[in-house]
């Protein structure tokens, strides 16, 4: 866990302060009911993923790849919800690079355009290409790779040599294997891989179309196991629950963890305004399928679901209880009512990129050196997200100031005798 | 969304106490004797930088060589102060795009150099082209990097440094312009519907800049070249063709010591521990011999380092638990939350 906890954690609550207690405990529990849920609803996604994949892979054509792309599209929706369970959680923290792991140097997995570039200052195996090779060196050792398995992405390829952009498995490798390389550069339009790479026989297209065929299985296959595992970790006596019972108030500032590092330095800073700076149509989180505008989207709404202990289930149900925003509320109300201003006016500064988008405005071209309405999408979304962030500061500010109120010990009277 | 790196501390803080200090005063003596001071010697180094470039844009000059050494040195002690006018228009990522993990620096200068972009020959359109190709890193490649000098196209590369001088330049005083006037005053007073709605809001973000410099020196300038211990990874190191790896984390010590110490200006004990903290920590760095950190792979050299990066995070601990509760706040979110 990269972040350090925001709040006090060595609180000894008063008498007093039980109410506050046991109110806390249940913004938790439902904290965690939307975690069960989503990562669930991640699940029964990837689950239909892999159904479809396998039609595909059994009978290749474009009708099949169609239904495979669009069960990847519709997975996306739920899990992007959860990635707000990232900071703060180191179990998901920890967990997570096998399933999202991105930017991804693809030449490790497949052929690439000639324009891809060799090996990089960063990254000797960038054009390793897997499905073309049964066998090769890593660090040194010899892999036999005769058998493309789960077990082998993931225990032997993934994040190979220690580099991160080594990204073998997970949603991207899959995206990667359902859409090939966008190469329309800041024009529309995603990868375009033909199903003819896979089929098996002399109509194979792109070369060695069973171990791309069983690439793609070994990858879903993992995917589906990696979501059963973290789901599990959040059903009751789960790991992921269990540990936001150890203190309250540690569970409050995971919330607040996980809320204010996706705004701000991973949503705001490296997904979005780092792209738009280096102008670069490569530097989109889903640049496969051209699915960045709904990336953020639902990103953002993971933020908002969080905050208003609120979650809409991919069968339409709704999962809900008591909230931060109650928390808050009771705390200081005009507070609250600053912090859902803010995630609406994100949420709808993320929604006109995602309708912009959906209306043929790509996202890669919103990147486009000169293109001024893109980047002030862009710009907007990202606005919203930094000045959210200042809210969350807010809160955690305000919430430590009652916690303190809760204690009365040495730390309010005589500042410098926590320290001796 | 790559794995968080499992080196950094994970530690608990302590209740935090009431401020008893005067929060108008320390932010006033940090943003006048801290923080306007070294914008001002930044400016005046990116200026002497820019007519360095005019006078000899060669590689080889010596006034050149020494005039972006010392400009870059001036950004470095700065680096930390990454809000207000650093964040307007992409300044502080135009002045130095780092880590650059793809590449794309070299890829932005070759795609300049080989078509000789005449947007490489105007300061004025350069200010639109990929940060990636602007800024103290892209000079190191213009001067310091064999496969780019290699390009040819000499005329074209003298200007392209001319203006990656000008556009610093230029980016340095429009900074230095903001904080002189109308930034200083925002932060010196804080009132309910600004940016700033309190003292202690100034004073949250003047630690948080602190703390932040200081988690960059420790995972990105240490952490990066020291990948694991089985595999070191030396060519990551920050600046490194300059030979100014480790230079950049002293500049950067020194500068962070000058905040951490004008912070705690209230509390005489608290300075004068912090200020010996750092120089511990300066003492490590000085016992390194190798600028660029090249010998990672041997252990001993391995070692110097490490410990310097252990250092630098117990400093980062120390000043959240000293500090942060002395002047009531908190660390906040940066942009190192994301990867």
């Amino acid at each position: 866990m990269k972040r350090a906890l925001l709040l006090s954690t060595a609180i000894c609550l008063g008498a007093s302060a039980q109410a506050k207690a046991a109110e806390m405990a249940e913004v938790l529990d439902t904290y965690a009911n939307i975690a069960e849920a989503a990562f669930g609803d991640s699940l029964t996604t990837a689950k239909t993923l892999q159904a479809s994949v396998d039609a595909f892979v059994a009978e290749p054509s474009a009708e099949n790849l169609q239904a495979a792309r669009a069960a990847w599209l519709a997975s996306r929706v739920p899990y992007q919800q959860t990635e707000v369970y990232r900071f703060g959680n180191a179990i998901v923290d920890d967990w997570e690079g096998k399933v999202n792991a991105w930017p991804l140097d693809e030449g490790l997995i497949d052929y690439v355009d000639g324009g891809y570039g060799g090996p990089s200052d960063e990254n000797e195996h960038a054009v390793l290409n897997v499905v073309a090779n049964p066998g090769f060196t890593l660090s040194g050792k010899e892999i036999d790779a005769s058998e493309i398995t789960p077990k082998l992405l993931a225990e032997t390829l993934h994040e190979a040599d220690g580099i991160e952009a080594n990204v073998a498995t997970g949603y991207h490798a899959i995206e990667f294997l359902l859409w090939g390389q966008d190469l329309n550069g800041h024009s529309a339009g995603a990868g375009n891989r033909s199903y003819t790479d896979y089929i098996q026989g002399d109509a194979c297209t792109g070369g060695n179309c069973d171990r791309r065929a069983a690439y793609l299985t070994a990858a879903t296959a993992l995917l589906v196991s990696d979501l059963e595992w973290m789901t599990a970790q959040w059903a009751d006596g789960g790991a992921g629950r269990t540990a936001l019972g150890e203190s309250e108030a540690a569970g409050i500032s995971t919330m607040l963890t996980g809320m204010g590092s996706l705004s701000y330095g991973e949503q705001a800073g490296e997904r979005m305004r780092l792209g738009l700076m280096l102008n670069d149509p490569e530097e989109e989180h889903d640049c496969f399928s051209d699915n960045t505008h709904n990336s953020h989207y639902y990103d953002g709404l993971g933020v908002q679901n969080v905050y208003l202990g609120e979650y809409v289930r991919v069968d339409g149900t709704l999962v809900s209880g008591p909230s931060l925003s109650d928390l808050v509320a009771s705390a200081d109300a005009g507070l609250d009512t600053e912090m859902k201003t803010k995630l609406s006016t994100t949420m709808m500064s993320l929604g006109r990129i995602k309708s912009a988008a959906e209306a043929g405005f790509a996202y890669d071209q919103m990147l486009e050196q000169g293109n001024t309405a893109g980047e002030a999408l862009v710009m907007g979304g990202v606005n919203g997200l930094i000045d959210q962030t200042k809210t969350i500061e807010r809160i955690v500010a305000k919430l430590e100031i009652e916690q303190i109120e809760f204690e009365g010990s040495d730390s309010l009277d005589n500042p410098t005798a926590v320290f001796e | 969304m790559m794995i968080r790196s499992l080196t950094a501390l994970a530690f608990t803080l302590l209740p935090l106490a009431v401020a008893a200090q005067d929060h108008q005063a320390t932010n006033h003596a940090v943003i006048d004797e801290h923080i306007l001071p070294a914008f001002e010697t930044f400016a005046n180094a990116t200026e002497a930088l820019k007519t360095a470039a005019q006078a000899d844009c060669s590689a080889r000059s010596p006034e050149l060589l020494q005039a972006y050494h010392t400009g870059f040195d001036a950004w470095i002690a700065v680096s930390h102060l990454r809000f207000g006018p650093t964040e307007v228009e992409d300044r502080a990522f135009a002045l130095a795009f780092w880590p650059d993990k793809k590449g794309f620096t070299p890829k932005s200068l070759t795609g300049l150099i080989k078509v000789q972009n005449p947007d490489g020959l105007d300061p004025q359109a350069f200010k639109h082209v990929s940060i990636a190709a602007r800024g103290f890193f892209a000079l190191e490649f213009m001067l310091y990097d064999e496969a780019i000098a290699a390009l040819g196209a000499e005329a074209y590369q003298c200007a392209l440094i001319q203006t990656i001088a000008a556009d610093i330049d230029a980016n340095s005083d429009a900074i230095l312009a903001e904080w002189a006037g109308p930034f200083s005053q925002l932060m010196k007073t804080p009132s309910e519907d600004a940016i700033y709605r309190s003292e202690s809001e100034v004073t949250q973000e003047l630690f948080k800049s602190l703390v932040t410099g200081l988690q960059f020196s420790a995972e990105a300038r240490l952490g990066r070249p020291l990948g694991t211990f089985e595999r070191p990874r030396p060519r990551r190191a920050e600046a490194r063709r300059s030979e100014r790896s480790l230079r950049n984390v002293v500049v950067s010590l020194k500068a962070t010591r000058d905040l951490a110490i004008t912070l705690a200006r209230e509390d005489e004990a608290l300075a004068v521990t912090l200020g010996a903290a750092f120089g511990d920590s300066l003492a490590l760095a000085e016992r390194i011999k190798d600028p660029a950190f090249a010998d990672l792979n041997d252990p001993q050299g391995r070692l110097k380092v490490e410990i310097l990066q252990q250092s630098v995070n117990l400093l980062r601990e120390q000043l959240n638990q000293t500090l942060g509760p002395h002047l009531g706040v908190g660390e906040g979110f940066n942009a190192l939350d994301g990867d």
